[in-house]
C-alpha cells in the first residue's frame, strides 16, 4: 500500500528522530570549546571608546534601546561571556553556562555592526548560542552527567539529541543558499561570465577586508580570466545548490567539504575572516563517530553500547570495512 | 521529550527557518538574520576609491595606516564603510573630523599601550585614496590620487 506523504510527519521525522545524546554532548564540547580559544584573545572593551559620531545602530540595538556600554562594563562582559563559554565547553551547570553565552554572545558580537557596516562573518556563531541555549547539550559528555547521581541520568538516545544538529544543518544552508542566490538576484550569471572576481581578487590586496589575503596566489589567479570564472561558478554553485545537503545524505559530506574549502578560500585569496563559520562547521560534524572509531581501535571491534547510533538508511547497512570507514565518519 | 517540550522548540525552529527565509527572499538584513549581499554585486571598474588613514610623525613625514592594528577596534573595510556613511550624512565636514580625531586618541592610548608599534603621530590625515588596479598590487603604498579629507592635530585631539 502506498503510503500518503504529510508535511507534519517529515519535519517531525526530520527534527525529532531520536538521536545519541553524545553526539550533541561533543558538538558542544568541541563548538564552545573552540569558540572559546578563538575569542579569548579578542578584546570588545575598545568598542566604548569609540566615538558617538560611529554609532550607527542595526534594528535590533535601534528596536530594544540597546546601547554600547562603557569599556570597564564591557571587560566585565566578556569576562563572564567568555567563562561561559568555557564552562559550557566543559559542560558545567550547561544549560545556565549556554543561555549566558548565547545572550552575551548576542550582545558582544553584534556590537561591532552598529560601526558603519553589518559584517556576516559571526551570524552563524550566534545562532550556535541560541541553539545550544535552548538544547539539553549537557546531558553527555560533559561535567553535569558526570556529577548527576546515575539513576537521574538523561536517556542515551531522544529527540532532543537530533533538533540542534540539524538546526545547525539548516541555518549553515541557508546562509550559503542566501549567498548564492544574492548574486543571482543582483548580477545574474554575468557574476560568473564577467571580470568580476578577476577585478575583487586584485582589489582584495589593497588592505580593504578585515583581513588581508594569507597568500599571493589570488593575485596569480586574477592574471588567468578563465581560471577566476571557473573559481566564481564554482563558488555560485556551491552556494547556491548548498541547500541540497539538507536532503540528501549522499550529498552531504561532499556539499559539506566544498562549503568548508569555499570558506578557506575566500580566506585565502581574499581575506574577509571567516573562520568562525569553519568553527560553527564543528557543530555539524558526527564526532560521535570519530569516537566511536577511536575507542574502537583502543579497546577491541565491538562499539560501546553508549556511542553506537541507529542507522535508518539503508536498513541492513553492512558494517564498514578499515578501508572505507573514513567515509562512513561523514 | 513532552508536548510542551516539543511546541516550544517548533516555534524556534519555526522563527530561525522563518527569520532567514524573509531576509532572503525580500532582500533585507535583521542581523543576525541576513540576506547575506556581500560581494553579490558585478565589480566593473579597474580603478577605485577607498578611504585612508594616515599619520603624521613629529618630523612631518607622512604614515598610511593601513593595517588593521592601527584602526582597531575597527578594520580598514568597516572604518571605510562608516566613513562613507558619514561623508553622505548632513554635517559631513564635521562629522569627519569627529571621526579622525577619535582614530587619533585611539590610535595613541593603543601605542602607548603597546598594542601596535606604529610612530608617534603630530598629526592624523583623512584621505581619499584612488588605486588603479594593478594585477601585482605594485602600487598599493602609491596609489594614483589621493583627495584630503580632513586632519586634526594632536593637540586639538586632546593629547599630549
Amino acid at each position: 500500500m502506498k503510503r500518503r506523504f504529510s508535511p507534519a510527519t517529515a519535519w517531525n521525522r526530520f527534527w525529532f528522530a531520536p538521536g545519541p545524546a553524545v553526539r550533541l554532548g561533543l558538538a558542544r564540547a568541541i563548538f564552545c570549546g573552540s569558540a572559546f580559544f578563538f575569542y579569548l584573545p579578542q578584546d570588545f572593551t575598545e568598542w566604548g571608546t569609540a566615538a558617538p559620531v560611529f554609532w550607527m545602530p542595526i534594528w535590533l540595538f535601534e528596536t530594544f534601546h540597546i546601547p554600547v556600554l562603557p569599556s570597564h562594563a564591557l571587560g566585565m562582559l566578556q569576562t563572564v561571556w567568555k567563562a561561559s563559554l568555557a564552562l559550557c565547553a566543559v559542560g558545567l551547570w550547561t544549560r545556565t553556562s549556554a543561555f549566558v553565552a548565547a545572550a552575551l554572545g548576542m550582545y558582544l558580537l553584534g556590537l561591532p555592526h552598529n560601526f558603519g557596516a553589518t559584517q556576516h562573518f559571526d551570524t552563524l556563531v550566534v545562532f550556535a548560542f541560541c541553539i545550544l541555549a535552548m538544547s539539553q547539550a549537557g546531558d553527555a559528555r560533559s561535567l553535569d552527567s558526570m556529577l548527576r547521581p546515575s539513576r537521574s541520568r538523561a536517556p542515551r538516545l531522544g529527540a532532543e539529541y537530533t533538533w540542534p544538529i540539524r538546526a545547525m544543518w539548516m541555518l549553515t544552508a541557508l546562509v550559503f543558499f542566501g549567498a548564492g542566490t544574492s548574486k543571482l538576484r543582483h548580477s545574474g550569471i554575468e557574476w560568473v561570465l564577467s571580470d568580476n572576481l578577476q577585478l575583487l581578487l586584485m582589489r582584495a590586496y589593497y588592505h580593504v577586508s578585515d583581513g588581508d589575503p594569507l597568500t599571493s596566489l589570488g593575485l596569480v589567479i586574477a592574471q588567468h580570466p578563465f581560471a577566476a570564472r571557473v573559481f566564481a561558478a564554482t563558488a555560485l554553485a556551491i552556494e547556491t545548490l548548498y541547500i541540497i545537503a539538507l536532503f540528501s545524505r549522499r550529498a552531504r559530506p561532499v556539499i559539506g567539504a566544498a562549503g568548508i574549502a569555499l570558506l578557506v578560500g575566500i580566506r585565502t585569496l581574499m581575506g574577509p575572516t571567516f573562520e568562525p563559520y569553519l568553527i560553527c562547521a564543528l557543530f555539524c560534524f558526527p564526532w560521535h563517530r570519530v569516537e566511536a572509531l577511536f575507542v574502537r581501535l583502543v579497546t577491541g571491534p565491538s562499539p560501546t553500547p553508549e556511542i553506537a547510533e541507529p542507522r535508518r538508511d539503508p536498513p541492513a547497512a553492512p558494517t564498514p570495512q578499515p578501508a572505507i570507514v573514513f567515509r562512513s565518519l561523514l | 521529550m513532552s508536548r510542551t517540550r516539543r511546541w516550544i522548540v517548533n516555534a524556534f525552529l519555526g522563527f530561525l527557518i522563518a527569520g532567514s527565509l524573509y531576509d532572503i527572499v525580500l532582500d533585507q538584513e535583521h542581523w543576525p538574520f541576513s540576506q547575506y549581499p556581500m560581494f553579490s554585486g558585478i565589480w566593473r571598474e579597474t580603478s577605485f576609491t577607498w578611504y585612508r588613514l594616515v599619520g603624521v610623525r613629529d618630523d612631518g613625514v607622512e604614515v598610511t595606516l593601513d593595517r588593521n592594528a592601527f584602526v582597531r577596534p575597527f578594520d580598514q573595510s568597516r572604518l571605510h564603510l562608516a566613513l562613507v556613511r558619514l561623508a553622505g550624512a548632513p554635517d559631513a565636514a564635521n562629522r569627519l573630523r569627529k571621526a579622525v580625531e577619535n582614530c587619533l586618541q585611539r590610535y595613541e592610548r593603543r601605542r602607548v599601550r603597546g598594542a601596535h608599534a606604529g610612530p608617534r603621530l603630530h598629526a592624523m590625515r583623512l584621505y581619499l585614496f584612488k588605486w588603479r588596479l594593478d594585477a601585482e598590487a605594485q602600487n598599493v603604498d602609491a596609489p594614483d590620487g589621493r583627495q584630503l579629507i580632513a586632519e586634526v592635530a594632536r593637540s586639538e585631539a586632546g593629547l599630549p
